[in-house]
């Protein structure tokens, strides 16, 4: 059995980016649309620490990991507050009824 | 640390004073004209502390910041159209009652972001002042909550936004890979391999969208129209010269210019950019669409200057950005001049006329527009002069057909506007019955238009300005 | 500091009269029309005093961004002395044309009108290129909304296309500007827009046809050249009376003197192989018009289709480009300025009066009008170049010198000639003769039109009967033109 290595986690990064993003286009739902991007952000991370153990062997990948993580959590509270004011107006967190403009 | 280190980042430091004593004052007295003084006088303080330290030689502040003369001169431009940003805004929100007092912690957050983002020496340091600006744009389009635009704007720059962002930090990660470090430069990015040409590629999403260039352009018309006029002329200026100002030092510091299919990419870009942005302004009836899209071929423009030889497009891009701001804010300023508190005017029908209703705003606007068209004797023919100078020097012959193209098309919306203002009256009621001007939106306009003319006819201080410290090496 | 003042003095009693009106709008009038005699005066002053040898009369140099390496330079030679009279003769004739027609906005119709003749007056002047393109741009904005606020019916129609093809070659010119002064800065070292500097830089042929083509382009947009013209017709009609009398007299001029000034100094081993191409669209370009203007029925409309055919003469004889035709193309332009300018007050007076400039709501004014009839008259037929007064001199002048390039296009471009007789009298016969059409007896001319039509008159009957003192202010000009084509057709191959 072969050791886990660089690759295993670089596909699985590659797998969560994509989901991530499969998840963004194909969602209608606020929330979902925010776990896509969070999936985004997390494939990147899990990069990062690979990165950082593995191939660059400096501390900068973990670093900024760490940062990347508190950055989401921000990025979602100011998020959730505005689906928040958005289900008040339109009843609904599906983005799509907010198509007032156009052209 | 030392205390010259300290001297450098002082703008830095001011501008986050600001941001934290607005907050405590708010949370001993609640008072819209206290909020907004305070922001303007931190804002100016810090523009203040830039000219002070004009003597100071590069700082590397750890690995993150480097403070030369580049990001000096970017922060002082930055943070000067910050301080009409929220001179204008303070006019823009009296009139509609709501709480305003948070919105001046958010604006010098933003503030801090973008500083970040041209002092940065790390993609680390570019990351998070990418997200800092970008999570108070959230806030600050959301801002109103009153129209349904204003939500529907922020959702959109939210998702998009948050997932370009994800693209930087997947690029960041491979461009680690590559070189294990997250400084910028010393250039040896390893192009041949595919995983630093993705990060790169990934990494340009990122930039490509807050510059809102083709093909990441569709969020920009809907949030400049969603958004508080304000905010949508902070959304084309700040935030776009920011990002513009980290895309030339990043390009040059990693000589990623010496890659022929970066430049091919790059043009294709821009080109692209000129067009379809001039193209789809033509439709447009909306004026801050219309706004949108000409700000979608204005960073097409400013892509000549990076493409063109650093000793000629350096300094071509710094005048041209703040040939651009001005314009910009100013145009933003008199769409929220006169605005209702119910809505924005942002229908070419509020216009009609506007010449003989309110000379002042229509000769503002009237400035701005020839300006933004690049006409003489307004700072915008100055840009245009210098960056169209550096393209024919560097023989960049596509990208300047694109430009003459783009322009002559761009006359063209810019008179619809400019015809609408001189339009004589409408016998019955006007479309719009604008409030009074405050005065601090008056002065902020008045100091827009007398610096928008005073470049035109007499740019060399400006230029002598820039030669200095916008083209320096680093 | 003389040039300064040519160009200051327009601009600063536009921005005293458009305060100004507001107090009394005669005040405003009678300052810009001061303004604009004080030009004609100054102007006529420096003619007197012309130095017999050297082509420049006086020449003034001030910084303006040294980093670019533009000066505020100025020059006025000959050429650019004949257009600057010009200048003021018609700046006077605009501002009293509009004397009653103009009710609205006085202050800020007349300063658009004195920023539009300073712009024209600086682009006569200009040494530095980039000096001369602001000029050349600037005068663009307010040309513009005097269209569009004081123009016809479909104002903001003609006023966009107008803008729309003036930016479009302006944009060219910038960048053959631009590239000229990169390649003399490549070979000499110094950046420089300086007029007699940039004279002399080698071109390799190919380089010295695109930039020639770039110049021209704005140029032969503003003439306008045949192709280049649909914004003419619109913005003409469509402009008030001054506007017109500016664009035609002026602006138009503009095109000619910026081929004049700059295609065979800049671009001397280039020239000859554009030279028969243009030569060729000219005279399309003098037929066209005519028949154009034949087809009219719109008064204002006839007069700017006959500015196509005029101008076509002009851009023949810059490109015949022996003495004669240089000659010829400067006297039609003087020539035209005088005649058309003065067509465009008559049809504004006309207008003024019957509230129309539609032939067919025209006729039989001679009954009610017998001296406006005459004074029309009289430049109808100078206009169709009937020999004595100014338009036979010039239009005479180019085809003797575009007989010795090319016989066959000289015998085309003089039945343009006989074509203008048959447009200019279907004009005369409609508006004047024939049946009268409608119920209103209009008054004859005013004291105030009488005054401003004989000195027009009088300076068409002058150039007409004694060209010989404008060929002698134009001549050094022209010469220089004739040594620079002489030596760079002897000259070897330029350099790559």
């Amino acid at each position: 059995m072969t050791p886990v290595g660089l690759q295993h986690y670089l596909v699985l990064a590659a797998v969560l980016f994509s989901a991530g993003l499969c998840t963004m286009v194909v969602k209608r739902n606020a929330i979902g649309i925010l776990i896509g991007a969070e999936l985004l952000l997390n494939a990147a991370n899990i990069n990062l620490l690979a990165f950082s153990k593995y191939s660059a062997g400096t501390l900068d990948g973990a670093i900024l990991a760490l940062f990347v993580i508190v950055l989401a959590a921000a990025e979602v509270a100011i998020a959730l507050a505005i689906f928040l004011n958005f289900y008040s107006r339109f009843a609904s967190v599906d983005v799509d009824r907010g198509d007032q403009m156009r052209g | 640390m030392t205390a010259l280190d300290l001297q450098a980042l002082l703008p830095l430091v001011l501008t986050t004073a600001t941001a934290i004593a607005v907050m405590i004052a708010v949370t001993i007295t609640r008072r819209h004209g206290l909020a907004a003084w305070l922001c303007a006088a931190g804002l100016a303080a810090a523009i203040a502390s830039i000219a002070s330290a004009r003597e100071c030689a590069p700082r590397h502040i750890s690995d993150l910041l480097v403070i030369d003369s580049f990001a000096r001169f970017y922060s002082g431009l930055i943070l000067a159209g910050s301080l009409v940003v929220a001179v204008l805004s303070y006019g823009y929100l009296k009139l509609r009652t709501d709480r305003h007092e948070e919105y001046y912690i958010l604006l010098p957050l933003a503030a801090v972001g973008s500083l970040v983002i041209v002092c940065s020496a790390n993609l680390l340091a570019f990351l998070l002042g990418l997200e800092l600006l970008s999570i108070c744009l959230f806030a600050l389009i959301a801002y109103r909550r009153t129209g349904r635009g204003d939500l529907e704007a922020a959702v959109k720059y939210l998702i998009l936004a948050g997932a370009s962002s994800a693209f930087a930090v997947f690029g960041a990660a491979l461009i680690y890979a590559d070189r294990g470090s997250l400084a910028f430069g010393p250039p040896g990015l390893a192009l041949s391999s595919p995983v630093a040409l993705a990060g790169i590629a990934a990494l340009l999403v990122g930039v490509g969208f807050k510059l809102a260039l083709v093909p990441f352009h569709f969020w920009t018309p809907d949030v400049y129209q969603g958004a508080p006029a304000p905010i949508a002329g902070f959304i084309a200026t700040v935030s776009k010269g920011a990002v513009f100002a980290l895309a030339l030092r990043y390009l040059s510091t990693e000589n990623l210019l010496a890659d022929g299919r970066i430049i091919w990419l790059l043009t294709a870009i821009a080109a692209a950019s000129m067009l379809a942005g001039n193209l789809l302004a033509l439709r447009q009836d909306n004026v801050k669409r219309m706004l949108a899209y000409s700000s979608i071929a204005h960073v097409g423009y400013l892509l000549i200057a990076l493409l063109a030889s650093a000793s000629l497009g350096r300094p071509a891009a710094a005048i041209y950005l703040t040939a651009y701001f001005l314009a910009s804010l100013g145009a933003f300023g008199v769409v929220g001049a006169l605005s209702q508190p119910t809505r924005d005017a942002d229908a070419l029908a509020d216009y009609r006329g506007l010449a003989w209703r309110r000379p002042f705003l229509a000769f503002t606007l009237t400035a701005m527009l020839l300006s933004l068209a690049g006409l003489p004797l307004t700072a915008g023919f100055v840009g245009k002069l210098s960056l169209v100078f550096s393209g024919v020097s560097s023989a960049l012959w596509l990208l300047l057909s694109a430009l003459v193209l783009g322009s002559v098309i761009s006359i063209f919306y810019y008179l619809r506007l400019l015809a609408a203002l001189f339009a004589t009256p409408p016998a019955s009621e006007p479309a719009i019955s604008s409030p009074n001007t405050p005065w601090p939106t008056t002065a902020a306009l008045l100091f827009l238009t007398v610096a928008l003319l005073a470049i035109g006819l007499w740019p060399a201080p400006l230029l002598d300005l820039i030669q200095k410290m916008a083209v320096a090496a680093w | 500091m003389t040039l300064l003042y040519l160009i200051l003095i327009p601009l600063l009693a536009g921005l005293a009269a458009w305060p100004a009106a507001r107090v009394a709008p005669r005040a405003a009038r009678g300052l810009c029309l001061a303004a604009s005699l004080a030009q004609l005066v100054i102007a006529a002053i420096l003619w007197q005093n012309t130095p017999t040898t050297g082509q420049w009369i006086e020449t003034l140099s001030l910084p303006w961004i040294p980093q670019l390496g533009i000066t505020f330079s100025l020059f006025l030679d000959g050429l650019s002395l004949l257009l600057i009279l010009l200048t003021g003769l018609l700046g006077a004739l605009a501002v009293l044309a509009s004397w009653t027609a103009i009710r609205e906005n006085v202050g800020f119709f007349h300063f658009n009108l004195m920023a539009t003749l300073a712009g024209v007056t600086g682009v006569f002047l200009a040494r530095d290129l980039i000096l001369f393109y602001v000029f050349w741009e600037l005068m663009l904005v307010p040309l513009y909304l005097l269209i569009r606020i004081w123009g016809g019916d479909r104002r903001v129609y003609a006023a966009t296309k107008f803008f729309l093809f003036t930016q479009a070659g302006g944009l060219l010119l910038l960048l053959g500007i631009l590239a000229l002064a990169i390649t003399h800065q490549r070979q000499t070292g110094t950046l420089t827009f300086d007029y007699l500097q940039l004279i002399g830089t080698a071109l390799s042929p190919s380089q010295g046809v695109w930039l020639l083509l770039a110049f021209l382009a704005a140029f032969a947009v503003k003439l306008p050249a045949l192709g280049l013209h649909p914004w003419l017709p619109d913005a003409h009609s469509q402009a008030p009376t001054a506007g017109s009398v500016v664009l035609a007299g002026l602006v138009l001029k503009a095109g000619g003197y910026g081929m004049l000034r700059f295609l065979i100094p800049l671009f001397p081993q280039a020239f000859p192989t554009i030279a028969p191409a243009a030569m060729a669209l000219a005279v399309a370009g003098i037929l066209y018009g005519a028949a154009l203007a034949f087809a009219q029925d719109d008064l204002k409309r006839l007069i700017a289709s006959s500015s196509i055919s005029h101008m076509g003469f002009v851009l023949l004889g810059v490109f015949a480009a022996n003495e004669l035709a240089l000659q010829g193309a400067v006297v039609v332009m003087i020539a035209h300025g005088l005649t058309t300018g003065t067509l465009f007050a008559l049809a504004g007076a006309i207008d003024e009066r019957l509230h129309t400039h539609h032939l067919d709501r025209l006729g039989g004014l001679w009954t009610d009008m017998p001296r406006m009839g005459g004074v029309t008259l009289f430049f109808v037929l100078a206009g169709l170049g009937l020999p004595g007064l100014a338009g036979f001199v010039g239009e005479f002048l180019v085809l003797l010198g575009a007989w010795q390039t090319s016989p066959v296009l000289a015998a085309l471009a003089s039945a343009g000639l006989v074509l203008s007789v048959v447009y200019s009298l279907r004009l005369m016969q409609r508006v004047f003769l024939g049946p009268k059409v409608g119920e209103e007896t209009p008054r004859d001319l005013s004291a105030r039109e009488w005054l401003m039509l004989s000195v027009m008159a009088a300076a068409t009957i002058w150039v007409g009967l004694w060209p010989q003192r404008v060929l002698d202010a134009s001549a050094p000009a022209v010469q220089n033109m004739q040594k620079s084509l002489s030596d760079a057709a002897g000259a070897p191959e330029a350099r790559p």
